[in-house]
């Protein structure tokens, strides 16, 4: 069956009033970067999930999950 | 941390790459259907040859750097990032296969109609770049409409 990555990153977004390209720059990434993961067109890294969650000041848990 | 201005420069760069890219394969393709098309007595002039292996080791070199010719370190880095290099990996595989697929049709070709091993050298080669090379701006055009 197939598993499909959701996240919130877009609403942990809004509630620190930030656009995409400040959160890009927070991670150190391109603003495409965000867009496309908000948009689920792009599975993240390991490493890039950690450092939105870090940025945002959530759990990985809190920002993606695995939907069956 | 980044600053905001840079991450919006390497926005703009990267949607101009994009777009260089896509021009850059569409004028590659269209010089080696020239080439392809005109007698096979005056087509391996040196200059013809010369200009599309320039041609090819600057694509080469785009592909496999993502940008080489930019300047500042941090904007490449953003321009460059996981999504792009993705993107580039995902396009060197496709060359990769488009390189193999046309080896073997070749091979079965030449079985029929003899070709020079220039020939199938510069089929080849304009194939597996052309098709990396168009892959990647494709790939990176749609991630930038997105949203």
């Amino acid at each position: 069956m197939a598993e499909v990555l959701l996240n919130r990153l877009r609403e942990e977004r809004d509630t620190k009033g930030w656009t995409q390209a400040e959160l890009a720059a927070r991670v150190g990434v391109s603003r495409k970067t965000i867009n496309t993961v908000e948009n689920r067109v792009f599975t993240p890294s390991a490493t890039l999930a950690i450092k939105l969650a870090q940025a945002l000041e959530v759990s990985v848990e809190q920002l993606f999950w695995i939907e069956r | 941390m980044h600053d905001v201005n840079d991450v919006e420069k390497a926005d703009r760069m990267g949607r101009k790459r994009s777009q260089l890219f896509f021009v850059l394969a569409i004028v590659f393709f269209a010089g080696q259907s020239l080439y392809f098309t005109s007698s096979p007595l005056t087509r391996d002039s040196h200059a013809r040859v010369g200009a599309w292996l320039i041609l090819v080791i600057l694509i080469l070199m785009l592909l496999a750097t993502g940008g080489f010719l930019l300047r500042g370190r941090k904007v490449r880095d953003l321009l460059n990032d996981e999504t792009s290099r993705v993107n580039r990996m995902a396009s060197q595989a496709l060359g990769f296969w488009v390189t193999i697929i046309t080896s073997l049709v070749l091979y079965v070709e030449s079985m029929f109609d003899p070709l020079t091993f220039n020939e199938g050298v510069h089929i080849l080669v304009t194939l597996g770049v052309g098709a990396a090379l168009i892959s990647f701006a494709v790939r990176e055009r749609r991630a930038h409409r997105i949203g």
